[in-house]
């Protein structure tokens, strides 16, 4: 029996070992959406964006449409792609530091027009690329490069809470979500409404994902999950933060 | 270049024979996550090297319930396993 390895069939295989890091959450995101895309059949519809930092590095990862933009412009790129093609399903996918640091802008602005676009934010706490500084979603107490003794609030002031400013200036056909790859499950329903709600036209759609970066938080498997499924949970709170009222009729 | 993806995967009987647990070294990078998140504590380190030069994992048959749950948390789809009785669904 010839085995293959079970990949989504969006994926490009011929890239596969992915460029990715031992044990980082990337793999996982871009697989729950690897496989949403093959469920929801739209892979000849799809523009896939990603942004600077280590989700620069799923530029090959999928057989579909891509574009890399630098420093959260994904966004307006995708927006703009959208008003162009209405019929185009655009997912922008960046980390925490191009999403919230700089280039927070255009995500509060996309979210405050409510373009009709799919942003998926990965939220692993440190700028992994650059070697592991403090980013706008470095936990307080977090150690990381640039934090040697901890993220002091007083300091250093309070981590970006995304899913929940996103809920604050969205409009009502907006959906809000935090999902995390240790519920797999979760996460991958998460995106699948995140796109259906593109796809029905409602407004923007949000989805954070809390993820790994063992490289830069120095931690082996048992750690990396422990990180994840405890510490990080405890701040950020997983769940739909803001589903689409749905009208009757 | 012919990728390491498509080398051959290494298939043992699990379950009692009633599922393949398949590993492929040319995608795993020895991260470990799947041994953690293994509820039968199945996996262990294995000879055979991964792509990074990290050791791969093989499973114990006698304690691998083909959960498939060490296939869902591998970033890398380097774990296949495939149930004789069908029954592949998450």
């Amino acid at each position: 029996m010839d085995i293959q390895p079970k990949m989504p069939k969006s994926w490009n295989a011929a890239t596969k070992p992915h460029k990715f890091c031992p044990g980082c959450g990337h793999g996982l995101i871009l697989k729950a959406l690897g496989q949403v895309i093959d469920e929801m059949g739209i892979q000849d519809r799809v523009v896939f964006g990603c942004d600077i930092g280590c989700s620069l590095l799923a530029w090959d990862f999928f057989n579909v449409d891509t574009v890399q933009t630098h420093h959260g412009r994904t966004t307006p790129v995708m927006v703009g792609i959208k008003k162009a093609r209405p019929d185009r399903i655009v997912i922008a996918y960046m980390g925490d530091g191009g999403g919230y640091a700089i280039g927070s802008q255009h995500l509060v602005n996309a979210a405050t027009r409510d373009d009709k676009i799919t942003v998926i934010l990965v939220n692993n706490t440190v700028y992994a690329m650059t070697g592991g500084q403090m980013a706008p979603t470095t936990m307080p107490g977090q150690k990381t490069e640039t934090t040697p003794y901890g993220r002091e609030v007083e300091q250093a002031g309070y981590p970006m809470m995304g899913p929940e400013m996103v809920a604050a200036i969205t409009q009502e056909g907006a959906y809000v979500a935090r999902g995390s790859v240790a519920r797999f499950r979760k996460l991958k329903q998460y995106i699948r409404k995140a796109l259906e709600n593109q796809l029905a036209m409602r407004g923007f759609s949000f989805v954070e994902a809390l993820s790994t970066c063992p490289t830069n938080w120095r931690t082996n498997a048992e750690k990396t999950w422990e990180f994840v499924e405890k510490k990080m949970t405890e701040q950020y709170p997983l769940g739909e933060l803001k589903v689409p009222v749905v009208k009757e009729g | 270049m012919e990728k390491a993806a498509t080398k051959k995967a290494i298939s043992i009987d699990v379950h009692k024979g009633k599922a393949v647990f398949s590993i492929f070294p040319g995608l795993c990078k020895g991260c470990g996550l799947c041994r953690e998140k293994c509820p039968e504590e199945a996996l262990s380190w294995s000879e055979e090297l991964g792509v990074y030069g990290t050791p791969t994992v093989v499973p114990d048959p006698e304690k691998c319930k083909a959960c498939r749950i060490c296939e869902q948390v591998c970033p890398d789809c380097a774990i296949a396993i495939v149930r004789k009785t069908g029954g592949d669904k998450d």
